[in-house]
């Protein structure tokens, strides 16, 4: 068989690749750990949304609570025989 | 400042980040690199580091990728081609002479586009010599490189594909050759004026040859392939791996398996048209398996809106092909629309989802399930610290094989939806049943056949639950993506070592003595990838070691590395493992895994083999979230390019869309288990914009989506709040409906509700759409809001339009709308009902105390309940007189409304209906109660007092009129003689009362009393309702405030110990416990809490004794005729009983009530009719308040005449004992008239009875003669009723009616 393949420095690979997987475990670990940060980031922006909804549905029911006991007291204060 | 990574970020962990909105949509938000593992993110750079001697290889796997990625973008831009000529202007003849303007212009456009079909081209010529170089260089027998890897191989398959897309595209747009001969035509005109033109025109030959020949790209790919005859090896190893794979089908995911699919007949063609040996293809490849895949597959996508048909193409391609002509067994396969009626229903079975449905749900359910119980684990695992390390390792374990079954049902189940999708377009809609049908689906566009007719409900229905499987299964696995991210890797880190280090080991030893070339293999994959120093965490054996002395026999234990091996090490892996099986010889015949002349044990080869394929999923796990967001893309059910060329329209209209049809069709139908599906469409849209923008790069496209998507989700909205709306109501009218009824119903069923859940969705608070987020509950709530006033509007114009009969009506459906209020906003926040009342009613104000509805009733009581209808004592209810005197106001006719206006569905309209028609005849006691509810006691006093006032404008209307009658008196009026019998004091009533029956006023005083006597018995009954009312209020207060009845029935006070009421007494002593409490808040909110009880006492024992309204009414009316009185009751100067010449009112009521008795004896049917009872209420009411009801019962004309018929029926009686039997000897007519009398003085005596309990005058005509006989002169009396004390000032009176 005419194999051009194989490898040609067996040992020095082997070493390099020991040597490779290590620093990879270190790699993984921070881009695990990097990913996981943006992951916190995501979530913590959707709960934000959400609670800013929320929020904005309570300050919505109030406006338009007052608005409507503006309307009812400035009614009354524009007619005043009403109470006299 | 050192915090250790894993603890800052487990530290995040700590925040809570509840987040109450369900997932009811998929992904939308991905984070994902541009490259990723399955390409090689750092192309292949680190493969050299090996030492393979691969730089060849490598280098050519590098240029390859380069081109199938420029080729991608080449085929979306011809794929989103759109003709320009269609949007040329057309000039008008008065602006021809700027045509050549027109052609320079047009030429510039044109030129643009243009240029970019000429750079393609140029592209594939060069694209497809460079393949063709490559083939040539990997395939020769005597290699002097290594290669090609599998990797290569793959990006030759997918080159390959890339340029059959591009041909397929070129031939099915009919718009570009259109688009170039208008282009080639200006350029003849422009071009005139150019200098040297011939290269250009050349050019232009040239593009037109590429364009208008079919195949172009492959034809050339032909050629340029077989330039140097040696590329038959690498086809075959080509087909053979397609073949393979396709059959194992293990490690490909969808995209792959089409493209195997795709590419496998053209490779077969171009195999079998080499001039060399065409025919030894088929000793490799049996020419079963080949058609048996081809049979399979009989359509296969390839794009959005058009597929492949291998057996069409195959057929196609013989006509360029000679040497493949011959192969008459691959071109008898039949092309889709030559499949026989059996065979498709047989293609249909597997095509259709809706076969399948059923094993796609349980598997989804399945493996929901598993999944979260592996996660649990994980969790569960993680928590523990030191767990031990078997049990970590089979929960991880568990976990990959979820994963990677997750990921292949994924791919199955897109790749069913494509399949369907390309079945659909391959089938269109053609109507069975096919009599009237010509016109009708001719009438259809093509795309409508295809896509709007072509699904069934239920495939509707199938494929919208497909959708949300994949769509919740793809976001459940991402949103665990960073979790178990480390424990894929350790697993896949775990495997790949357990390979290298103990089976390869195991291997080595058998085959090592005897073949020194696979031995090197198998210790180059150890060296390559083993990773010694993770076992056991001591690096005291080296691999030096470990490689030479040989490894103990029971195979190494080593610790998880959460470390994933590098593209590069699958793909060298791969390689050798390839090179392994097949000697590195193209030539060998058989698989690439069949075990002929292979030189490796058969059990190895198992092994092996099965290594190889997991390898190349390997990395698909590695590349989660892009796999996903492949597998999870189903953008494709929008895109329809070419249906858009053919049909010669901008865009669809939206019942046209896919999409929007499945999302429709989940809103109308309502079904329970797909409402909460009903976002999953929209994940189509966002899929399908992500498409346009990052791989078709088209921004008209994007805004095509966004304008559908703005559309659709208008109508969702809409659509969706509607039947929100209706769901709700029906549901409320459903519980307030009569259980009795509902009972007695013969299927209740249909008034009960199938439960639908709307709650998910109204909790959406931020619903992904096209990178925007909508908050869907805040939506839906402006339209609750909405919808809530337009109901009320709607409510009461329908009562505007009716008569006052239908307030009951109007207070049932109101009820149902407060109910469904109620229950709405548990799950959404909408306005108060109240407030939205007062809103609708224009009573917002707080001086305002007659909203439109109390305005209404009243203008409705005046204008058409006091003239236009009769009271009948003893019924108590007013009926509409059969003779309208006034005539009605004309109303606008009653507002028809959607269903949801009344009361949700169709079932409970009607049944409610029918409630409602039993009070639309008349007008009584219910109603009343009604009037009461709807206006509350708010507007209730400002309604009796408009009646009152009303009465007191009536009363003084007949002053006038009385005083004419006055007038018109005889001289003297005297006492009916006795002597004349009942024919004789008639003959005399008649001549005194010649007056009455005379008079012009006659009637119009009768109905101004009935008037009023109707406004007196409504007081009557408002009377009766608020007392039930309030008696109910009592009961309910009486124990609060220790109310208990005495020993004479009385109501007294209980009170406790310290003088306080009981309510008063809980608070207080709740108080006190709860504010020595330390632990206690805010102690001044229970205070204040204490002080609020006080108040509420003081309030609702203020409140116990109202007055009654009837009491009151007649107090009041007493009042108003208080201006009156001398005149119509005038004081004899003598003090005693002026007979003959009184004019008092008694004797004006007498004689009308006389005329008006024998009047409607004379015509029953009539008179009686348009006045009713309420005549005798008016006037005996004003009899009584004046204070003649004495002098009404003593001179009244017929009780007069009833005494005298009395007194002759006696004495007749005594004379003629003989003939009792015969009881009258009155002429005929006579005995009606004394019939009516004893009618008329039943009915009076009834009402001077009630008004004599509820208004009595207190000791008045006993002093009126004086023991020794002599008169005292009439003292003035005052009415002493309790009431009266209330009674509004008598200046004021008279000022406002003055």
């Amino acid at each position: 068989m005419a194999r051009a393949g194989g490898i040609t420095n067996a040992v020095n690979v082997g070493i390099a690749v020991q040597a490779d997987w290590e620093n990879r475990e270190f790699i993984s670990n921070i881009s695990l750990n990097v990913r996981r940060l943006f992951e916190f980031l995501i979530k913590f922006e959707a709960t934000t949304k959400s609670k800013l909804a929320s929020l904005n549905e309570k300050l919505d029911t109030l406006e338009r609570r007052l608005e409507l006991i503006e309307a009812q007291v400035s009614s009354a204060s524009h007619n005043p025989p009403a109470f006299s | 400042m050192a915090v250790p990574v894993e603890e800052a970020i487990s530290a995040l962990s700590t925040f809570s980040l509840e987040d109450d909105q369900p997932d009811v949509q998929g992904l939308a938000v991905q984070l994902s690199a541009e490259r990723y593992a399955t390409s090689s993110p750092i192309e292949y750079a680190d493969v050299a580091a090996y030492r393979l001697s691969l730089v060849e290889d490598t280098k050519a796997i590098n240029q390859l990728n380069s081109l199938i990625q420029e080729g991608k973008e080449m085929s979306s831009v011809l794929y989103t081609y759109r003709s320009c000529v269609k949007a040329l202007p057309q000039l008008p003849d008065s602006m021809k002479q700027s045509q050549a303007e027109l052609y320079s212009e047009t030429y510039q456009v044109l030129d643009l586009e243009m240029s970019r079909l000429r750079e393609i081209q140029r592209w594939q010529a060069l694209a497809a010599s460079k393949l063709a170089v490559d083939m040539q260089r990997f395939s020769r027998p005597e290699r002097r490189i290594n290669g090609p890897t599998i990797t290569h191989l793959w990006s030759m398959l997918k080159l390959l594909d890339v340029l059959l897309n591009l041909d397929h595209l070129k031939n099915a747009k009919a718009s570009i050759p259109n688009d170039f001969s208008w282009y080639k035509r200006t350029f003849t005109q422009v071009s005139v004026q150019w200098q040297d033109t011939d290269s250009m025109r050349e050019e232009l030959d040239d593009l037109q040859i590429f364009l208008s020949t079919r195949w172009a790209i492959l034809l050339n790919l032909h050629v340029e392939m077989f330039r140097v005859n040696n590329v038959e090896d690498i086809l075959q190893v080509l087909i053979v791996y397609c073949v393979e794979s396709l059959e194992s089908d293990f490690a490909l995911l969808f995209p792959e398996h089409y493209c195997l699919l795709r590419v496998l007949p053209v490779l077969v063609v171009l195999a079998s048209s080499s001039e060399k040996d065409g025919d030894s293809l088929y000793k490799r490849v049996k020419i079963n398996r080949l058609i048996n895949i081809f049979k399979n597959d009989p359509v296969i996508p390839a794009f959005p809106d058009l597929h492949l048909s291998p057996a069409a193409m195959l057929k196609e391609l013989s006509g360029y092909f000679q040497k493949f002509s011959s192969q008459s067994r691959l071109l008898s396969l039949p092309a889709p629309h030559e499949i026989g009626p059996r065979e498709t229903q047989d293609y249909q079975r597997r095509y259709l989802i809706i076969n399948h449905i059923g094993t796609i749900r349980l598997e989804h359910d399945d493996h929901a399930i598993r999944f979260a119980s592996a996660m649990n684990q994980v969790i569960l695992m993680k928590s523990t610290d030191g767990a031990d390390s078997e049990w970590c390792k089979e929960v991880k374990g568990n976990l990959y094989d979820i994963i990677v079954e997750g990921f292949q049902l994924l791919s199955r189940w897109t790749g069913r939806i494509w399949e369907q999708c390309a079945w659909k377009f391959s089938h269109p809609y053609r109507n069975a049943d096919s009599q009237e049908p010509r016109e009708i689906s001719a009438a259809f566009s093509d795309y409508e056949k295809v896509v709007r007719w072509n699904y069934m409900v239920e495939e509707r229905k199938a494929l919208v639950e497909v959708v949300s499987y994949i769509k919740s299964i793809g976001s459940m696995l991402h949103q665990y993506d960073t979790v178990v991210a480390d424990a894929l890797w350790e697993t896949i880190h775990a495997e790949v070592q357990d390979f290298v280090q103990n089976k390869l080991a195991a291997m080595l030893r058998t085959t090592s003595r005897k073949k020194k070339d696979l031995s090197r293999i198998l210790s180059d994959m150890r060296t390559l990838s083993a990773d010694w120093m993770a076992n056991t965490g001591k690096s005291d054996s080296g691999p030096q070691s470990l490689q030479q002395g040989g490894e103990g026999s029971n195979g190494n234990t080593f610790h998880p590395r959460a470390v994933a091996p590098t593209t590069a090490q699958v793909h060298c892996l791969q390689f050798l493992i390839y090179e392994l099986v097949s000697g590195g010889n193209l030539r060998k015949s058989g698989g690439v895994f069949g075990n002929s002349g292979s030189e490796v044990m058969p059990n190895d080869l198992k092994q092996l083999e099965t290594f190889f394929y997991k390898l190349s999923f390997f990395l698909h796990i590695l590349d989660y979230t892009v796999t996903l967001e492949t597998l999870t893309d189903l953008g494709f059910l929008w895109f329809r390019e070419f249906y858009l060329e053919s049909s010669r329209v901008i865009q669809f209209p939206i019942e046209c869309s896919l999409p929007w049809m499945l999302a429709d069709y989940v809103i109308e139908t309502e079904d329970g288990g797909l409402i909460e599906s009903v976002l999953i469409p929209f994940d189509i849209y966002n899929d399908a914009a992500q498409h346009a923008l990052v791989v078709l790069r088209q921004r008209f496209l994007y805004d095509e989506i966004e304008a559908e998507v703005d559309l659709c989700f208008d109508q969702l909205v809409f659509k969706l709040s509607e039947s929100i709306f209706a769901y709700y109501k029906s549901h409320a009218a459903s519980k307030l409906l009569d259980p009795a009824f509902v009972f007695a119903s013969d299927n209740a069923d249909k008034y009960s509700l199938p439960s639908l859940r709307y709650d998910a969705l109204l909790k959406m608070k931020r619903v992904k759409l096209l990178g925007r987020s909508v908050d869907l509950r805040s939506l839906i709530a402006q339209r609750m809001n909405k919808a809530f006033r337009k109901n009320i509007a709607f409510l009461f114009d329908r009562f505007d339009s009716q008569d006052i009969c239908a307030v009951v009506e109007l207070q049932q459906l109101l009820d149902v709308l407060r109910l469904t209020h109620r229950l709405l906003s548990e799950y959404l926040t909408i306005d108060p009902f109240t407030p939205i009342l007062m809103e609708m009613q224009e009573n917002v104000s707080l001086a305002s105390f007659s909203g439109r509805l109390a305005s209404q009733v009243f203008t409705e009581m005046q204008n058409d309940l006091l003239p236009n209808f009769i009271l009948c004592n003893t019924t108590q209810r007013f009926v509409r007189s059969p003779k309208m005197l006034h005539q009605p106001i004309q109303k606008s006719s009653v507002p028809q409304g959607k269903p949801s206006f009344y009361c949700g569905s169709q079932e409970l309209n009607v049944a409610y209906h029918s409630f409602a028609q039993l009070y639309s005849k008349f007008f009584g006691l219910p109603h009343i109660f009604a009037i009461l509810k709807l206006l509350g006691s708010r507007s209730i006093p400002w309604l009796i007092r408009a009646l009152l006032d009303l009465l007191t404008v009536k009363v003084n209307s007949l002053e006038s009129k009385i005083m004419v009658l006055q007038e018109s008196f005889p001289k003297s009026i005297g006492l009916v003689p006795f002597d004349g019998g009942v024919a004789g004091s008639l003959r005399v009533i008649h001549e005194q009362l010649h007056w009455a029956s005379t008079s012009e006023f006659k009637v119009e005083i009768l109905h101004c009393l009935k008037e009023i006597g109707s406004i007196l018995f409504c007081m009557g009954l408002f009377d009766i309702v608020l007392r039930e009312v309030e008696t109910t209020q009592f009961l309910q207060i009486a124990p609060w405030l220790g109310l208990v009845p005495g020993n004479e029935g009385q109501v007294q006070q209980d009170l406790k110990e310290n003088g306080n009421s009981p309510i008063i007494s809980l608070f207080k002593s709740a108080t006190t416990v709860i504010a020595t409490l330390p632990s206690c808040p805010s102690p001044s909110s229970f205070l204040t809490m204490s002080k609020q009880a006080e108040a509420a006492d003081v309030f609702y024992k203020n409140n116990l004794h109202s007055g009654s309204v009837l009491e009151y009414s007649l107090a009041y009316t007493s009042a108003a005729l208080d201006r009156l009185r001398s005149k119509w009751s005038s004081n004899p100067k003598t003090g005693f009983i002026d007979i003959t010449t009184s004019k008092d009112f008694y004797r004006i009521y007498g004689g009308l009530q006389f005329v008006c008795m024998e009047e409607s004896l004379q015509d029953a049917s009539r008179k009686h009719e348009c006045l009713g009872d309420s005549v005798a209420w008016g006037g005996c009411s004003i009899i009584y308040l004046l204070g003649q009801q004495l002098h009404f019962e003593l001179f009244d004309f017929s009780y007069q005449l009833l005494n005298v018929a009395e007194v002759e029926n006696t004495s007749s009686g005594q004379s003629m004992s003989s003939d009792r039997t015969k009881n009258t000897h009155y002429p005929q007519g006579w005995e009606n008239l004394i019939e009516g009398a004893k009618k008329v003085r039943r009915l009076n005596n009834h009402v001077f009875s009630m008004l004599k309990a509820r208004c009595p005058f207190e000791d008045k005509t006993a002093c009126a003669i004086k023991p020794s006989g002599a008169p005292l002169p009439r003292v003035k009396y005052e009415n002493t009723v309790s009431a009266f004390e209330t009674l509004p000032q008598k200046a004021k009176i008279s000022s406002s009616f003055g």
